[in-house]
């Protein structure tokens, strides 16, 4: 009887943890969505800021923001695609395959400021390049390469021993295994490793506060030197440490109604595949 | 090669393949890169930061005076804050979070578990610059108005930073602390319940002590990301330079402002600090000082993780 107690009030419990855990989160979503929907409109998408982020809408900041994280896709797919084979491939069954999980374990641990305070050390001011959506999207690239490379891992070591073994029984050399067989069976967990990587990459404000954005007063970069882009979570930063004036309250609230909307489309669009591999990560 | 006869053993990599290929030759180009950045990152911290080391010694970490127009850099101030703000978040996040990976892992029903992972998975995906914008429109009034008693100079306060941190972390602690105890084989649960055992005591002597470790890991990951995070704490901490507490158990400090050391590298002293090398050198160790703290959080979890899954094979 005492030990039915027991149970009954640990379920309670550990049922009342996970409401308080998914009620916060939930009012947070509410908050959002309720304050920011009014500010969505047409004009909101399509206008630039006016009178510091009163007036107008977010179309440069927009625009910024799919320069950074496109350029934090260009720069981490490939490198995430070599360490990944060199893990999975290369190092297979090796003692130093580990070495190559820690790598990221630790690049994953570096917090975000010190990639932004990096860059200006080694990109605005030794290379010379000022502040440059360049450097923006390295930065965020690097960033986000654990992201990348570990779901792409994941998706390798659990390729059938079968297809490799018949790729080799044809006669194919590794690199063709590696081309015909291993990557194009792996695409998968790359796209998948990409997206959720777009969307941290699309939320960070520290490594781009110093190095490749601005708040007002950029267009479409011209080039690469002294060329910075505006960005929605930098405007959003900046916005809200002023946030009395209630028509830039709205404007505020619109555009972190935006970058949650982004953020989430872009790991709503991961969900499949990722599914995917948790179903079948499950054997029990 | 050093790993050539390693990928001979490979069923798969027989014949031609000991000439290194373009393929290999590249991937490992990619790599040596990525170890070239984070090396790249580590000594940058440690050479351009030398200078305060050698003008301020130790006192750097263990004085309370960050004064940069009289040239003296004590930092204990910011430490303090970044282990106040980060341990009073885990101190609210992890048992909350543990209780409810409990939940979900033991209690839910497979589809209603997965559904509510999906939507705490995506919801630590909420950028931090959003919860920063929530803690001062929001928290910052919500923590004023309840401390009121004692009263407090401004919502601005490490007691909110560490409250808005600990909603941050709090999906994180929850998914990994799920995917431990999902980790442990449901033979042994059912062994447990044929016991005789109920399903808490089956979860507190079976599931528990198994899962210690990945437990332990979800918890010093989510350490990891509040020690490390900026731009939410920069938004709601105060950023008031030495302030140091009377009594190092008081309470009363929590209430006040602080500086953490992201709240100092986020602000706009960085920029200012530049032309000055002896000041940048000053920010720059602070950066190092982070360094190291979320260095050993990662590599202790890291340790803790493959032996969890060494346990597991």
């Amino acid at each position: 009887m005492m030990r039915n107690f027991k149970h009954r009030v640990f379920q309670l419990a550990t049922a009342v943890c996970a409401a308080v855990a998914c009620g916060i989160l939930a009012m947070i979503a509410l908050a959002i969505v309720r304050r920011g929907w009014p500010a969505v409109s047409w004009q909101f998408y399509t206008e630039q800021i006016r009178l510091v982020g009163a007036a107008g809408g977010i179309f440069y900041n927009l625009i910024g923001t799919f320069i950074l994280i496109a350029t934090a896709l260009i720069v981490s797919a490939p490198l995430a695609v070599g360490i990944a084979l060199v893990h999975g491939v290369y190092l297979r069954g090796s003692r130093h395959q580990e070495k190559v999980t820690f790598l990221l374990y630790l690049l994953n641990g570096i917090p975000s400021i010190l990639f932004g305070l990096f860059g200006l050390i080694v990109f605005v001011k030794f290379f010379g390049l000022g502040k440059s959506w360049l450097t923006g999207g390295i930065l965020l690239g690097m960033l986000v390469l654990p992201t990348v490379t570990v779901a792409l891992c994941e998706r390798m070591t659990t390729l059938p021993a079968a297809y490799l073994e018949a790729a080799a029984g044809l006669g194919l050399r590794q690199s063709q295994i590696v081309w015909s067989v291993v990557l194009p069976q792996s695409l998968s967990g790359l796209i998948t490793g990409s997206l959720l990587g777009l969307a941290r990459a699309a939320g960070e404000t520290a490594p781009i506060m110093f190095t490749a954005t601005i708040f007002a007063g950029a267009t479409f970069p011209h080039g690469i030197k002294e060329s910075p882009v505006l960005s929605l979570p930098y405007h959003i930063f900046i916005l809200a440490q002023d946030s009395f004036d209630p028509s830039v309250g709205a404007k505020l609230w619109g555009s972190a109604l935006t970058l949650l909307a982004l953020v989430l489309f872009l790991s709503l669009l991961a969900l499949p595949w990722r599914l995917r591999i948790h179903e079948e990560a499950r054997h029990d | 090669m050093a790993s050539t006869p390693i990928a001979v053993q490979q069923p798969w990599s027989q014949g031609r393949t000991l000439r290194s290929s373009f393929t290999r030759w590249m991937s490992y180009a990619f790599s040596t890169l990525a170890i070239a950045f984070v090396l790249a990152l580590l000594s940058l911290y440690v050479w351009q930061g030398f200078a305060v080391w050698r003008h301020e010694g130790l006192g750097f970490l263990f004085e309370n005076n960050w004064f940069y127009r009289q040239q003296h850099f004590g930092a204990l101030s910011m430490v303090y804050g970044t282990i106040i703000v980060s341990g009073f978040a885990l101190l609210l996040a992890a048992p909350i979070g543990i209780g409810a990976g409990i939940f979900s892992s033991e209690f839910l029903p497979l589809r209603l578990r997965l559904a509510v992972k999906i939507i705490i998975e995506l919801l630590a995906g909420i950028p931090s610059v959003v919860y920063g914008l929530l803690g001062i429109l929001f928290l910052r009034d919500w923590v004023y108005g309840a401390l009121s008693p004692w009263e407090p100079l401004s919502g601005d306060s490490l007691l909110t930073a560490g409250i808005l941190l600990a909603v941050m972390i709090l999906p994180t602690v929850m998914t990994l602390a799920d995917d431990a105890l999902r980790g442990v084989s449901s033979a042994q649960r059912l062994a447990a319940r044929g016991l005789g055992l109920t399903q808490t005591e089956s979860i507190i002597s079976v599931c528990l002590p198994q899962a210690w470790r990945g437990i332990v890991a979800a918890i010093l990951l989510a350490l990891g990301r509040a020690l490390g995070e900026a731009i939410a704490v920069f938004l709601v901490v105060g950023r008031q330079d030495n302030q140091w507490p009377a009594n190092v158990f008081s309470l009363r400090p929590l209430i006040e402002s602080g500086q953490t050391i992201t709240s100092k590298l986020a602000s706009s002293e960085t920029n200012i600090a530049y032309g000055d090398p002896l000041h940048w050198a000053a920010m720059i160790s602070l950066g190092l000082v982070l360094l190291a703290l979320t260095a050993v959080v990662t590599v202790i979890a890291n340790r803790l993780v493959q032996r969890a899954s060494r346990h597991d094979a």
